[in-house]
């Protein structure tokens, strides 16, 4: 009898012993291809460094934000980057709270996706900044009537949770990684030694843990929904053309989801191509994340129809101007191509199962991805191109907003930085929760903390 | 079908001018290029050619005339811009082309031939003589209130001096706005009058600063006279509006309730982060007993 127990325990360490290996083995092979799509994200951030730094010497002139399109990528850019910052808390706390279980090997990844998305979006608005030295002003004469004062202080609050809620579930695997990896250098062991809080795996610890997790998934979702909802506020909040909307909070709340899928799909796809965690991602996720994309899509369709046609319909003298310009004006084509490939089209591809698989699925997310950056470029810049006071005695140009090398690059720079912070993670900590991952499968704690 | 033909064949033909003409000279037929010039070189002239300059022209065409405003245009002091008959100038300025806005509708004829005169002047100032001083005294009116500006020669005789362009200001926060006309010319008196328009804002008690000036004038130099007046109507002071709390209100005049609501969700949001943030040390303390 005993004999028998001992057995079945013994196989199950070794079932285990496989899945930490299994889930870990990014941290242990790094080829040459890693190091060239390191160095390439770091060739990019540094011309975007470079572009900065002339930015800086010379001015916004750099740009080509003036009188009046004063917003032009960079807003763009942060508005994209917050919205794809709401998927960690979709997939972490609304999916998690409703007990869907099959989300969980994609936590991690949403996490570290909002996590490096808030650090980029951060750093983008400073970029924005025509006087970077003066940032402290706002900590120092912000009104809290403000608008831009909220949207700092919520950004910065979603960043610490999304952090923590990185960070805590994490422990176990850490406490694990401790002891596996003592074939790592020095500064990596004793960062896994330090992060990893002495874990031991006892009761106490994990009620702890569980209890802190269940309070951040909690507050994370109103703070997640206050901060696109503030973002949006930055612009409703001002009597301007096609901003001065009511439903604009849920009109980005809905986008940033749909965006959010989007990006954790073509993530999931780059990771399940590059390790082999096929058998932990598999086909159904990224059915079921296919099926969330649609959701989300129609939900911001459903936006877009309210966005425009009521304005269109009234046309009213000092929006029409606007109005005209994206449905049949400079901005149609753009505009048209953003709601139809970036959005319908989706819908339409993603009702049929077949096109849920994970290769065409990431083609279309991919899709998805550009459309939605073009579609906040959309929102910001053509409205300001069209002030309802009348705009006299500029130079044609500045009638125009078309963004310069400098201004792409540094977008541009963005990007790489965002995916510069995910692969170093993956190949730093375990990209698919190991403890989480286990514990579903059935493993009991005491494997789990003996192994 | 023969009408359509028609139409699309001009449509074609303008196009083909409208590109053609962007790169070619501009197209002035032989009546307008021999248009003369109704109007003398004379000072009086010359400032109303210099002032619509000044307002009208000087963004695109530069300070100096030479095409280097806010944006490239033509140079119109150069000699090849120069050897143009007046009548072509004339036509250029009001049909325009390209960024060069037409003129026609927006300025006088006779406005439009002194601006001319003035770019001549600019090349050869010798066409004039050198300007002279003046002295400027004021009076004013008080049963209906206005200014008087009285032009004299500088000398000793103290001559009054006809048809002197004189202009008339208000002190305003941020600038000068003008009153009267844009050229008020003196009479045979050498006097000029201006009535002060109503309902001027002055400071607190009301009082305003009124500036008159001789400027931009090609025969005698600028001068300048102020004299204060009580004349305008008393500035409400609105310091009870600042100091009270709102939306518009500085940093420490924000409004109660969103004093409590924002600080309160900040406290709530806040209490939550450093609760996890303190059980992570609690998660240290508990492995620590069991490593003993
Ligand atoms: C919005 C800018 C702008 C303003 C304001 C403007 N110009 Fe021009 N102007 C131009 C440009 C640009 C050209 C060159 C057009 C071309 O060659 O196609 C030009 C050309 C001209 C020419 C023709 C030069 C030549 O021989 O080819 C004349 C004369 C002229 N401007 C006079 C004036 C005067 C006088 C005024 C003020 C009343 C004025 N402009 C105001 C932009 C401006």
């Amino acid at each position: 009898m005993t004999d028998l127990y001992r057995k079945e325990i013994e196989i199950k360490k070794e079932q285990f012993q496989d899945l930490v290996s299994d889930l870990n083995s990014p941290l242990n092979r790094t080829g040459s291809s890693f190091k060239i799509w390191i160095g390439f994200l770091l060739l990019l951030i540094g011309i975007a460094g470079f572009m900065y730094v002339r930015q800086l010497q010379q001015g916004l002139g750099t740009t080509d934000m003036r009188d009046i399109a004063s917003w032009g990528l960079y807003i763009a850019d942060f508005v994209f980057l917050i919205a794809v910052s709401l998927v960690g808390s979709l997939i972490t706390a609304i999916l998690k709270l409703s007990n869907v279980k099959w989300a969980t090997p994609l936590t991690r990844i949403s996490e570290i996706i909002a996590v490096a998305a808030l650090i980029a979006a951060l750093l983008i608005i400073v970029v924005d900044m025509g006087r970077p030295d003066r940032l402290w002003h706002i900590f120092v004469h912000g009104r809290l009537q403000s608008p831009i004062v909220w949207d700092i202080l919520v950004v910065n609050t979603y960043l610490v949770i999304s952090i923590l809620l990185l960070y805590i579930p994490l422990i176990p695997d850490l406490a694990l990684l401790r002891k596996t990896m003592g074939h790592k250098p020095k500064w990596q062991q004793k960062m896994y030694k330090i992060l990893s809080l002495g874990w031991q795996g006892t009761e106490e610890q994990f009620r702890i843990m569980n209890l802190s997790l269940t309070a951040l998934m909690v507050i994370i979702i109103p703070v997640a929904l206050s901060i696109h909802t503030v973002t949006s506020w930055l612009f409703a909040s001002t009597l301007r053309p096609g901003w001065d909307s009511t439903i604009f909070g849920p009109y980005f709340v809905s986008g940033a989801f749909m965006v959010g899928a989007a990006t954790v799909i073509v993530t999931m796809y780059v990771i399940i191509t590059n390790y082999n965690f096929k058998a932990y991602i598999t086909d159904k996720h990224f059915d079921l994340m296919g099926k969330l994309l649609v959701l989300t899509s129609l939900v911001y369709l459903y936006f877009n129809l309210n966005e425009f046609m009521v304005p269109a319909y009234k046309m009213k003298s000092g929006e029409s101007a606007h109005i005209l310009g994206l449905l049949v004006g400079e901005y149609s084509l753009l505009f048209w191509s953003v709601q139809i490939l970036g959005m319908i089209l989706p819908i339409l591809l993603l009702i049929i199962k077949p096109f849920r698989k994970p290769k065409p699925l990431m083609i279309i997310s991919v899709v998805v991805v550009i459309g939605a950056f073009l579609k906040r470029f959309l929102i910001v810049t053509p409205t300001l191109l069209h002030p309802f006071l009348p705009v006299q005695n500029y130079p044609e140009s500045y009638h125009h907003y078309n963004p310069t090398f400098s201004e792409i690059m540094i977008t541009v720079g963005s990007f790489a930085g965002i995916m510069l912070i995910i692969s170093l993670f993956i190949k730093l900590f375990p990209i698919i929760p190991v403890y989480e991952t286990a514990h579903e499968k059935g493993f009991p704690n005491e494997i789990i903390n003996n192994s | 079908m023969a009408r359509l033909n028609t139409i699309v064949a001009i449509l074609i033909f303008a196009c083909s001018l409208g590109a053609f003409s962007q790169t070619t000279a501009w197209e002035v037929s032989a009546d307008q290029a021999t248009k003369k010039n109704p109007l003398e070189i004379l000072p009086k002239n010359l400032a109303l050619g210099r002032n619509i300059f000044k307002r009208t022209c000087v963004s695109c065409h530069g300070e100096k005339a030479d095409g280097k405003g806010l944006i490239q245009s033509t140079n119109l002091i150069d000699e090849k811009f120069q050897k143009q008959t007046d009548g072509v100038v004339f036509y250029k300025i009001i049909t325009g082309r390209d960024k060069m806005p037409p003129f026609g509708a927006m300025l006088k004829e006779d406005e439009i031939w002194s601006v001319i005169n003035y770019l001549r002047v600019l090349v050869d100032p010798s066409a004039i003589p050198p300007p002279k001083n003046v002295k400027l005294e004021l009076t004013t009116g008080e049963e209906i209130k206005s200014i008087t500006a009285i032009v004299l020669s500088a000398d000793s005789a103290k001559l009054p001096l006809n048809e002197v362009d004189v202009h008339f200001y208000v002190k305003r926060e941020f600038g000068l706005m003008r009153i009267g006309e844009m050229s008020n010319y003196t009479g045979a008196d050498g006097k000029v009058k201006v009535v002060f328009p109503e309902k001027i804002v002055g400071d607190s008690e009301g009082n305003v600063t009124l500036v008159v000036k001789i400027e931009n004038n090609f025969l005698y130099n600028d001068i300048e006279t102020t004299a204060v007046k009580k004349w305008g109507t008393p500035l409400l002071s609105h310091e009870d509006e600042f100091n009270r709390r709102a939306l518009w209100g500085a940093r420490d005049k924000s409004p109660v309730w969103l004093l409590l609501l924002a600080n309160g969700i900040i406290a709530i949001v806040w209490a939550v982060i450093v609760y996890v943030i303190y059980n992570l040390f609690r998660i240290k303390k508990a492995g620590r007993i069991f490593i003993k």
